[in-house]
């Protein structure tokens, strides 16, 4: 790519940080936001150890937790005036933190990847977790620590006292860390850790320690992910051990995956799509959690690559100038997928609720009326056989699409 | 000048005894070559050398440092480069790229995180180079897991010698290649190692015959004969031991 088309993406990614509030400004858009953006960092830098180095981490969340933890102490100390300086830095004291609790953790756990590594990672998280429930006087036991951030000197006289004031803060450091977490990929320590990604012991024999190189970015990854806790830090004001437990861990490799971990911005969309899911679906239904596992198997069995990879599936097509011939075909078999899939929540929905009335999407369902179900029942398999027999066309469409001009075919 | 010497180097697994003392003196710049039967030990022996194994017994010595039991990247930084009898590249990088990733030690980077490998263009040309040499420029961005055998193999190849190596151990680098692409091959790995130290594990006695200075014969893991080409072949213990049918049908 070139030098200009490169500076343009990146122009452009720091647009839409910095512009997103303009278009949507309401106080649930800018809380969704700030979570976007601490979720960004926080499965970059993920990805730095399992898309990149090939290293599954159970216990990512401890890098975030703990430097979520130091910063929200570092708020209070600049509370109480014990130290002096801008709220702006909070972010670097988690990622030094991140980074130093990654130093002494990943001096013995990237001796090997695989398996190893998962186990090792699986055990620290829950030690941590488990000690911060101990040492209360520093974590806060269940119910954590809290902290201010309106203190200390103002940033040409903001207090950040504003959601809005902390996303651009936070859309600053997204924009930094993105930068440097990508350059990190540019460099012979990150190649390196593609290269023993693959093939672990070549890479010895070209020179290069399998272990020191993991070490490495698992450093990075530390850094990066303290960061994350220090805007979590600055977001909430407050932290408590779930944010350095196992479910922080799995909603990360969650993220990840579901992005893609084969892409520099599949963890972007990842962090994105689960935000929005988090917090929208959420307010809807208490059953998101099983509508997120459903969509992560889904995710695994049908887009290994994730969404990044689903997208990234169409670049023939867009290059050969056919991605219009597909437009229709996605829409037949996608509207009745569409439906297959929302009268299946629908059911699941009147499942679950104990009320004999229920309103999905504006209609009121009689839950315990069998007719209800009789119509329900009636779609999903009407919309499930339509799906069924639309897949063919979508098939020949996508062939058709990505097949090699004639005038093409001589080459190879 | 010898550049590495094996004194009495032995290695079991378990209780088979796979390499049963085995001393040997390369001298610097020559091209020796190992032959034996299969399964005589000749892989073990380079696994030995390249650090990949450790040894039972015995010391291994390259330009006066002992070696045996370093890991292989230790070794391999003393300027020691080799490749496999078995393909083992980075599948899933491009042939750029895994040929770059040779050059990064050689080249002093280290692990670096400060420089930005496109704007090396030194390191850019020398990996252009080394692919322009085992004639995959043109697959420079291609996924070496999806080359074909032969390429895979001239990759193999390149990463082995990209470093620019004093000391290149290379293992049946042709096996399983046409004629004609075995003697491209052979043409490059003349050229490059010239004025370096060659060992090379071979099957093909045409090609041994006509690449080596000297010649080793390991047989059941014991070296019975170390000589120029011309001595091995009249050699009665190897013929006895291996030759005899290669010869007569070559
Ligand atoms: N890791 C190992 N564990 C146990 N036995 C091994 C191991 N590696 C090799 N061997 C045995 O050592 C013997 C020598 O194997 P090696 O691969 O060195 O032979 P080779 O001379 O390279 O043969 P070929 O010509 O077939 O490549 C074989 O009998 C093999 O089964
Ligand atoms: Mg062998």
């Amino acid at each position: 790519m070139g030098m200009i088309k490169k500076l343009s993406v990146w122009i452009g990614y720091l647009i839409v940080l910095l512009a997103l509030p303009q278009f949507f400004d309401s106080i649930l858009a800018i809380s969704i936001f700030n979570q976007m953006a601490i979720a960004i960092v926080f499965s970059l830098s993920y990805n730095m150890l399992l898309g990149q180095g090939g290293m599954l981490s159970f216990g990512h969340a401890v890098y975030f937790g703990l430097g979520g933890f130091l910063a929200v102490h570092a708020l209070i100390l600049i509370e109480f005036e014990t130290v002096y300086f801008s709220i702006l830095f909070i972010p670097l004291i988690g990622g030094v933190i991140g980074l130093l609790a990654a130093i002494f953790i990943g001096s013995f756990s990237t001796r090997k990847a695989g398996t190893i590594f998962a186990m090792i990672s699986l055990g620290i998280g829950e030690l941590i977790a488990a000690t911060s429930l101990i040492f209360t006087d520093f974590f806060g036991g269940e119910a954590g620590i809290s902290g201010d951030r309106t203190f200390g000197p103002l940033f040409f006289g903001v207090d950040f006292a504003q959601d809005l004031e902390i996303y651009y803060l936070a859309a600053i450091w997204v924009f930094i860390a993105t930068v440097f977490m990508y350059l990190f990929t540019q460099t012979p320590a990150g190649r390196m850790a593609n290269a023993v990604r693959e093939n672990p012991e070549r890479a010895e024999f070209i020179g290069y320690s399998a272990r020191r190189v993991r070490f490495i970015s698992f450093c990075a990854s530390g850094l990066f992910a303290g960061i994350a806790g220090g805007l979590f830090a600055l977001n909430y004001e407050f932290i408590t051990e779930e944010n350095l437990n196992a479910i922080t861990s799995g909603r990360v490799l969650l993220m990840a995956y579901i992005g893609g971990l084969g892409y520099f911005i599949g963890p972007i969309i990842g962090a994105v799509i689960l935000t929005l899911m988090n917090s929208l679906l959420s307010n809807y239904s208490e059953l998101w959690m099983l509508y997120l596992g459903i969509m992560f198997i889904l995710t695994v069995m049908f887009l290994p690559r994730g969404f990044a990879g689903f997208i990234m599936m169409h670049q023939t097509a867009w290059l050969r100038g056919n991605l219009k011939q597909l437009a229709l075909p996605y829409l037949i078999s996608g509207i009745p997928a569409f439906l297959f899939s929302m009268t299946c929540v629908a059911m699941i929905e009147m499942m679950q609720t104990e009320e004999q009335s229920f309103s999905f999407f504006g209609m009121q369902l009689a839950t315990d009326a069998a007719l209800t179900w009789i119509v329900a029942i009636t779609i999903a398999v009407a919309a499930f056989y339509a799906t069924r027999r639309s897949l063919p066309q979508l098939r020949d469409a996508w062939e058709s699409a990505n097949a090699i001009p004639a005038s093409e075919k001589t080459e190879s | 000048m010898s550049i590495l010497t094996l004194k009495d180097v032995r290695k079991n697994f378990g209780v088979s005894e796979i390499i049963r003392g085995v001393s040997l003196d390369i001298k610097e710049g020559e091209k020796h070559a190992i032959i034996g039967p299969n399964g005589a030990g000749k892989s073990t022996l380079f696994h030995l050398i390249s650090g990949r194994y450790n040894v039972t017994a015995g010391t291994i010595n390259f330009n006066g440092a002992e070696i045996q039991n370093k890991p292989p990247y230790e070794i391999a930084r003393l300027g020691l480069a080799r490749s496999f009898q078995v393909t083992n590249i980075f599948p899933r990088l491009n042939v750029f790229e895994n040929v770059r990733c040779a050059l990064l030690w050689s080249n002093g980077y280290g692990y670096s995180f400060w420089h930005l490998l496109g704007k090396q263009t030194e390191l850019n040309e020398k990996t252009m180079h080394v692919l322009e040499q085992i004639g995959l420029k043109d697959k420079a961005l291609f996924p070496s897991g999806e080359l074909a055998y032969a390429q895979q193999r001239a990759l193999e190849l390149g990463i082995a010698i990209a470093s620019g190596a004093e000391l290149v151990m290379l293992d049946e680098p042709v096996a399983g290649m046409s004629h004609s692409e075995a003697e491209n091959a052979v043409e490059l790995i003349r050229r490059i190692t010239e004025g370096k130290t060659l060992i090379m594990v071979e099957h093909d006695m045409s090609i041994v015959f006509d690449v080596a200075d000297r010649i080793s014969v390991l047989v059941y893991g014991e070296i019975i004969a170390t000589d120029t080409p011309e001595n091995i072949r009249a050699n009665p213990k190897v013929q006895e031991a291996y030759l005899g049918e290669v010869v007569t049908s070559a």
